[in-house]
């Protein structure tokens, strides 16, 4: 070994142990990488440094620390030549001068601009996976020698190997946090059935969980099978609405059931509105379908500030808080659809007892165990019952037209047989005869059975009157008629026997013979008395009696004869 | 004297009035059928006509109707043993002079005899 060589080893392990030492000293992944990138280029006298990271999700590279070099330059699409990029995917370090010259991409006009002349790749493996590239840039065209290039490819294994460590222990940390935020976020959305509130705790949750700026919830819509924002934080109400996302990539992709993570939003071709995300500042994305017994009911977005390449336990944890959620959610849906029901059903039953209440009739409601299941407020009013008293109570008990002494009630026959039954009958209330008449009329469920029996009681008592009178009326009207035609029949007879005995009296001289003419006139004069009376009784007139009926009113009509 | 017309379906009754009135002197001729004693009137002069309301096939209204188109002069006294309202004014409004409810005393029946003749 010459002197040199000693010198040049000797300095090569200072700065090994100096990034050693340096990535040693924290356990986050991007500090590694900002520190490298930052600490590197005086330690190996470069100009800048990147550190770009293998995303699986595009199957790209993208840039995780940089130092020395603009923005604009970083944001080129293309890092490098095919056959570099070839060479880094091999596991083979590359080192290059006038790159900016021999330049066969179309993104060389950014490095000339950037003064980039001399380029050393190397691929970051950690078991034997190529996790990254750390490039090393320099403003003047430098030949890298190949102990500098086999130095650096040793540094660029030390780094991957911190990146691996910290991103292992972030995984770790980050587990722990999750299983506690898990267990946080479970309680609160099982604890109501409230959608909005379930929603609510996801989107206000999850973000500071997870370390991105804001978490938006789309539920498909099951009239219109398309998505629909149902909750959202962290992003403004432009960004909300800047218009639909149901054509995206990325939506079709998690509406299949697949996550998708997107590192670089505001280029990436599987989600749309790139300026809007740019503005809105989000960096990358992460989107999780939501799901309920494997049913894909909606789409959960974590929007990140920064450049993230969210972990396989990132996607983990937020896949179990999205079916967790949809767990709740599909509940909630379900409580507030039953609560809907339940309202409706109770609009229904008021309706009806309005109703009920307004039918001038009294009616129970009975069910088949002979129980009272409603009543109206006629009957409750009638019998001075209180509709607590009622329901629920036997028939029987309730009813005062239950006949204790019957075999069969009218109930028990229907309850039998099926089939209606009306019963008109008698009874005494206080001081009055009342007539009522009871329709007992049952409802057949499917099977053929009695599901209710509605008993309606109509008190006809005045028409049970009206009737009586109006026989009696008539009854009357004939023993009228066949007085008056009787009358009629015997005038005449009675006029020409009259007349003949007043003759035979006006030609009778025996004082005898005429005081017994007189007598028989007298007789028949008194017959012809009672058939005018008779006859002016069938000149009935009638008296208001109820409604519109009337009935004859005899002793006003019978006048005192005139001869 | 008079010339009257005695109309009843019951003979008995016909035979009564014409006893009773041929005692007063006028001159009675009695009938049992309605259409007889249209005709009746119809060719010779009758002064007044004694009709019973209720006949065989009219009735005594519609018997003096005929009647008075034959003789608008015609005077009438109208025997029933059935009054209504309804008959009383037709009779009235087709000029019957009287309208007795029968059984008449016979005195009575001479007395609106003589009066409806006076008329």
């Amino acid at each position: 070994m010459s002197p040199d060589t000693h010198f040049i080893e000797n300095d090569y392990l200072k700065v090994f142990q100096e990034v050693t030492r340096l990535i040693s000293s924290v356990h986050d992944a991007q500090e590694v990488m900002d520190l490298v990138v930052r600490r590197l280029p005086a330690l190996l006298e470069v100009d800048a440094a990147t550190i770009r990271l293998f995303d699986r999700g595009t199957n790209s590279f993208v840039l995780g620390a940089a130092w020395g070099v603009s923005d604009e330059y970083l944001s080129r699409s293309t890092i490098d030549t095919d056959e570099v990029m070839s060479a880094l995917l091999s596991g083979r370090p590359t080192a290059r001068k006038n790159i900016d010259v021999s330049c066969d991409h179309d993104n060389c006009a950014f490095i000339s601009k950037e003064g980039v002349k001399s380029a050393m790749s190397l691929p970051i493996i950690y078991k034997d996976q190529i996790t990254g590239l750390l490039r090393l840039l320099t403003k003047d065209r430098r030949e890298f020698a190949q102990a500098e290039i086999n130095f650096a490819m040793s540094l660029a294994e030390q780094v991957g190997l911190a990146i691996a460590t910290c991103q292992m222990f972030q995984e770790l940390e980050n587990q722990v946090r999750f299983f506690s935020a898990q267990r946080e976020i479970s309680r609160l959305v099982n604890s109501t059935l409230n959608l909005e509130q379930i929603l609510e705790a996801i989107v206000e949750k999850l973000p500071g969980i997870m370390g991105v700026k804001g978490c938006t919830i789309r539920l498909l819509q099951p009239a219109t099978n398309r998505l629909e924002l149902v909750a959202a934080s962290g992003v403004s109400k432009k960004y909300l609405t800047r218009g639909s996302i149901n054509r995206e990539d990325s939506i079709f992709k998690v509406l299949k059931g697949e996550p998708v993570a997107i590192y670089d939003a505001a280029n990436d071709p599987r989600v749309n509105y790139h300026a809007e995300i740019r503005e809105e500042g989000i960096r990358s994305i992460l989107a999780v379908p939501i799901t309920n017994d494997q049913e894909i009911i909606g789409v959960l977005r974590l929007l990140s500030a920064h450049h993230r390449s969210f972990s396989a336990n990132d996607t983990h944890f937020a896949v179990t808080v999205a079916e967790e959620g949809g767990n709740a959610i599909e509940k909630a849906r379900l409580y507030r659809k039953i609560s809907l029901l339940f309202n409706q059903i109770e609009e229904h039953e008021r309706f009806l007892q309005t109703i009920l209440d307004a039918l001038w009739l009294e009616l129970l409601v009975i069910g088949p165990d002979q129980r009272i299941i409603m009543v109206n407020k006629h009957f409750l009013a009638r019998h001075g019952r209180r509709e607590e008293e009622v329901l629920g109570q036997r028939y029987p008990s309730v009813s005062p037209w239950h006949d204790a002494t019957g075999q069969h009630s009218p109930l028990e026959q229907v309850l039998r047989s099926c089939k209606p039954r009306t019963v008109v009958k008698q009874y005494q209330e206080a001081d009055r005869e009342r007539w009522f008449e009871r329709q007992l009329a049952p409802i057949i469920n499917g099977q053929g059975a009695v599901d209710f029996v509605i008993e309606a009681v109509h008190d006809i008592t005045d028409q049970v009157l009206l009737e009586q009178e109006h026989s009696q009326r008539m009854k009357l009207q004939g023993v009228i008629e066949m007085a008056g035609t009787a009358a009629h029949e015997l005038n005449t007879p009675l006029f020409a026997a009259l007349g003949t005995a007043q003759l035979l009296r006006d030609d009778v001289a025996d004082p005898e013979m005429s005081a017994e003419m007189d007598l028989v006139i007298n007789n028949m004069k008194k017959m012809a008395a009672l058939t005018r009376e008779m006859i002016k009784v069938t000149g009935f007139s009638s008296n208001a009696y109820v409604g519109s009926t009337r009935i004859a009113a005899l002793q006003s009509n019978a006048k005192p004869s005139t001869s | 004297m008079a010339e009257i017309l005695v109309l009843d379906d019951v003979l008995d009754a016909v035979v009564l009035v014409k006893k009773v009135l041929t005692r007063e002197g006028h001159h009675v001729r009695t009938f049992t059928e309605e259409q007889e004693a249209i005709d009746h009137v119809a060719r010779h002069r009758v002064d007044l006509a004694v009709l019973d309301i209720k006949l065989k096939k009219m009735n005594g209204i519609q018997v003096l109707e005929e009647m008075k188109k034959l003789n608008p002069e015609l005077r009438a006294i109208m025997l029933t043993g059935y009054p209504t309202l309804e008959t009383a004014r037709t009779a009235i409004e087709l000029g019957a002079g009287e309208y007795c409810v029968k059984p008449i005393d016979i005195l009575e029946l001479k007395e609106k005899v003589a009066e409806v003749l006076t008329r």
